[in-house]
């Protein structure tokens, strides 16, 4: 057994190797694939079409993947994996949901006091039963090949440092919620002074008021399960619908941005075709939307192409230069999908926000007998 | 060249740890009472398919909250215990009426931060023989606490 192991670890070391190696070759030449920036113009298969002419992007797509945003910093500049590297990694997943699959014991105690240990939005308690979750079983293909990361630029498929000023703008409003809120970095209610103390306070995801995660965009990230849009496309407008939280981006086609007086929680969203790319351009943010921390100066600029007859190549770059000093560039592909979106009407059953509010006003009443039992 | 080995080595595995999900809908640390672990025995009743997460009542006639079983005198106690999105599960196949009849379970969890609500995480919920209520998709990032009997190394 222990021999069959060592050879298991020496497969993936050799794997993982010459990975690293394949993309450094790439990286010297300067492949496509590893130049960041200018944005490629994807060949299109030219159908179907819509009465007017332009590709035709109608359809349900699921954005589940396992490819992260973030390169982990393991991978370097190395954009791409091998298919054995891709396909044993896609294995060791599949291979831990079948596991997870299996029956527990039925004589099993409960979880331990003090908690699980389990981290991110799980936060030590474990979070639910995995039949939950639906995130993809397979890393992003694009142009044939297996992606470590959604960024491509910068080369290192890292979001950009923020700013100085960014930095100090986060220290100063730490509690003030994000269309994005990294629930695994959630301090807790034993660390986070004002963050329970009323809903406002709460993430938008929390409060239903955006998906987490920028599942709803701009741009429209992968996360944990639920994951469909529907485009749906006309001459002068074109709807992307989120399922989660049921949110519709109206793009209106060769328009004028609204006046920067109107912000709109998904931004305003003006499109045009690029040949048979569409170009879709987001200003106009509230400042309450802060994509990972990002002002209401944010801009986001989207290209939708059909590949083929199943599949969208999803392109997008973000600038603010009161967060990032350089903008940066993600690209994955959204495949159609049979499976039905459904509505997510998410306040119907929102009992987490208030089981929340409550857990920490139980705390107040114990911190303030304990304070009154001392005098 | 070991070095090197054991650091791409090392690479692979971070790699698979990274793509494990992070974010939801909210932290369930906020919500649930680490010091509070619950073990519930009953039958399911009534079973809410809501957004953002499906709630699903089970009738508990063995309760154990923190280490201690609670004396029902013979009554049951209704808890109701959090799942996820049910659109999942609706994709799947599943619908409220895929727990008609009241079946048995067993659910372990954390109850919430109020105690004086008799509600809990679902964290790993099984029919009583230890079955999976549904089946699986992914791990939820916990680590292994041997609840279950096949995990290698058991």
């Amino acid at each position: 057994m222990r021999s069959h192991i060592s050879i298991a670890i020496a497969a993936a070391a050799a794997l993982a190797l010459s990975a690293t190696l394949l993309a450094q070759s790439q990286a010297t030449r300067g492949t496509p694939t590893a130049r960041p920036a200018a944005a490629p113009q994807p060949k299109s298969t030219m159908n179907p079409r819509t009465a007017d002419g332009h590709p035709d992007l109608q359809g349900v797509y699921d954005l589940a993947t396992l490819t992260p945003l973030e390169r982990p910093p393991m991978f370097g500049n190395n954009l791409t994996l091998t298919p054995q590297q891709a396909k044993r990694l896609e294995q060791q997943v599949a291979d831990r949901k079948e596991q997870a699959a299996r029956p527990s014991d039925s004589n099993r105690a409960a979880p331990p006091i003090g908690g699980d240990g389990s981290t991110g939005a799980a936060g030590n308690v474990g979070g639910y039963n995995n039949f939950w979750i639906d995130n993809g079983s397979e890393y992003v293909t694009v142009n044939g090949e297996k992606r470590t990361s959604i960024i491509v630029d910068p080369q290192n498929g890292r979001v950009p440092q923020v700013t100085a000023a960014a930095r100090q703008r986060q220290a100063a409003r730490p509690n003030v919620p994000t269309s994005d809120q990294q629930e695994g970095t959630d301090p807790g209610l034993e660390r986070a002074p004002g963050a329970y103390d009323d809903p406002e306070r709460r993430p938008l995801g929390e409060r239903c008021l955006l998906g987490f995660g920028s599942t709803s965009g701009p741009p429209s990230l992968p996360v944990l399960y639920n994951n469909l849009h529907q485009i749906v496309q006309t001459r002068d407008t074109i709807m992307i619908l989120n399922e989660m939280d049921h949110d519709a981006r109206i793009i209106r086609m060769n328009a004028e941005h609204l006046p920067s007086t109107v912000r709109k929680w998904l931004g305003d969203s003006v499109g045009h075709w690029e040949g048979d790319t569409l170009v879709v351009d987001t200003t106009n943010f509230t400042d309450k939307t802060r994509f990972r921390g990002s002002t209401d100066q944010l801009h986001v600029v989207e290209r939708f192409t059909r590949i083929n007859d199943k599949t969208l190549l999803y392109r997008f770059t973000v600038e603010d230069p009161a967060t990032w000093s350089q903008s940066w560039t993600g690209e994955y592909t959204w495949p159609a999908t049979d499976t039905q979106l459904f509505e997510y009407a998410c306040h119907e059953g929102n009992y987490a926000l208030g089981n929340i509010l409550r857990g920490a006003r139980q705390r107040d009443a114990e911190e303030a007998a304990k304070k009154s039992g001392n005098r | 060249m070991r070095t090197k080995v054991v650091f791409a080595l090392a690479g692979v595995g971070l790699f698979v740890a990274a793509a494990m999900p992070v974010v939801a809908h909210h932290a369930f640390g906020g919500e649930f009472d680490a010091n509070r672990p619950v073990l519930l025995k009953g039958t399911v009743g009534k079973v809410e398919l809501v957004n953002p997460h499906a709630w699903i009542h089970i009738n508990a006639t063995e309760v154990t909250v923190a280490g201690e079983k609670k004396d029902l005198k013979g009554a049951a106690e209704e808890w109701a215990v959090e799942g996820g999105t049910p659109n999942t599960l609706l994709r799947r196949g599943i619908t409220r009426d895929s727990l008609s009849g009241n079946p048995e379970v067993i659910v372990d969890g954390y109850q919430t931060r109020d105690h004086t609500l008799l509600r809990a995480n679902g964290r790993n919920i099984t029919f009583k023989d230890g079955r999976k209520l549904f089946m699986g998709s992914s791990g939820t990032g916990a680590p292994k606490d041997g609840a279950d009997p096949t995990e290698p190394g058991k």
